[in-house]
């Protein structure tokens, strides 16, 4: 083979290398992997000029559009407390503390960022569905059926779908967006049955 | 076999500054994808979405507790003018997003004191009316987003009717 053959292979397979590397790099990678929190991944500089190329790519991948971080905190989970994968078939124990944000809400959504269909038209719980806002703790249970009566956890479908991804969002964060709350405030993600 | 080395060294830089291009410019064909989208409807005007539910595809992680209504903007024969008007939610802002996906402005309804305000998006040279807050910008396109929190989804048309008071116009 010629000389210039093999550069010719050696470029075009470096190209398909380099392109297909960088795809699936930006597809597995969680919303915001630059902190990482118990199960869940969050970044500062989301929307921010300071945002670094990769960050940006994957924000724009997986949360276009997003608010800075003194205006919104985004954590997103798509492994529970145990690291093992989200299954939208199984039931979850999701049990948290008060958030110090103005708002919260809890939101499934498949891997490619979409909302998970279901029956009950639900997509989110939010922090106002508590008796108290949640500030004395919180429950939420991510199931694809509807919690038997007199479980007193609110309830977010998770579709039966393969794999679910869950987005907490805390608006008006208390600190103005300078930090995160640490792993005993952030929920924790507890598999209760498949 | 080292007739290999070159081209496997060559392979690997191309490799590289492939994965690495590819990385640096996905947010600009990303944000120029999502841009056309909701710019279905046209350019310097608002779009009023619905609330969102699994069948939204117009932007990835939509919140289902927020209605959006956004502007795509193009200012490459103007500036862009919008008169925004907060709604009485928990949570209202307008935030301006750049052609390289930076949140270049925004404010809440808080900040705002809950009155209207005015806003130019524009680029460096141009003059923009008296009375608007001046935002420069980085390329001719982008997208400026009203979102609302609805709490209650049976309080949407009320806020879907007064979110309209809010308009962007190109000048």
């Amino acid at each position: 083979m010629r000389a210039w053959a093999r550069y010719l292979i050696g470029t075009v397979a470096g190209a398909a290398l380099g392109l297909g590397g960088a795809v699936y790099v930006l597809r597995s990678a969680a919303l915001g992997n630059n902190v990482v929190i118990g199960p869940w991944a969050t970044g500062q500089t989301f929307g921010s000029v300071a945002a670094d190329p990769y960050t940006r790519a994957v924000v724009a991948l997986k949360g276009l559009l997003a608010l800075p971080a003194q205006e919104a905190r985004y954590y997103t989970a798509a492994r529970d407390s145990a690291g093992a994968p989200i299954e939208g078939r199984c039931r979850y124990r999701i049990t948290g503390a008060a958030l110090p944000a103005a708002w919260w809400s809890l939101t499934a959504y498949d891997p490619d960022g979409y909302l998970v269909p279901n029956a009950a038209g639900r997509y989110s719980v939010a922090g106002a569905a508590f008796p108290d806002g949640g500030k004395a703790g919180w429950t939420i249970l991510l199931a694809p059926t509807a919690p038997p009566p007199g479980e007193t956890a609110a309830w977010l479908p998770s579709g039966g779908i393969a794999r679910v991804e869950l987005t907490l969002r805390t608006y008006l964060p208390s600190d103005g967006g300078r930090g995160n709350p640490g792993a005993d405030i952030l929920p924790k993600i507890t598999r209760e049955a498949c | 076999m080292a007739r290999w080395s070159g081209p496997l060294v060559a392979g690997a830089l191309v490799a590289a500054l492939t994965g690495y291009g590819a990385i640096a410019y996905a947010p600009d064909l990303l944000m120029a994808a999502a841009i056309r989208r909701v710019a279905a409807g046209g350019f310097n005007r608002f779009a009023h979405s619905p609330l969102a539910t699994a069948a939204s595809r117009q932007i990835v992680r939509p919140s289902p507790d927020l209605a959006y209504s956004a502007c795509p903007y193009d200012i490459s024969r103007g500036s862009l003018l919008i008169h925004a008007v907060p709604v009485a939610a928990p949570y209202w802002s307008l935030s301006i997003f750049d052609s390289r996906t930076n949140a270049v402005f925004v404010r809440n309804g808080g900040q705002a004191w809950g009155k209207p305000f005015a806003v130019a998006i524009t680029h460096p040279g141009r003059s923009v009316p008296t009375g608007y807050k001046r935002v420069d910008v980085v390329g001719d396109r982008g997208i400026a987003l009203v979102r609302i929190l609805v709490v209650d989804r049976g309080a949407f048309p009320g806020l879907d009717a007064a979110r309209r008071a809010t308009v962007c116009e190109l000048r």
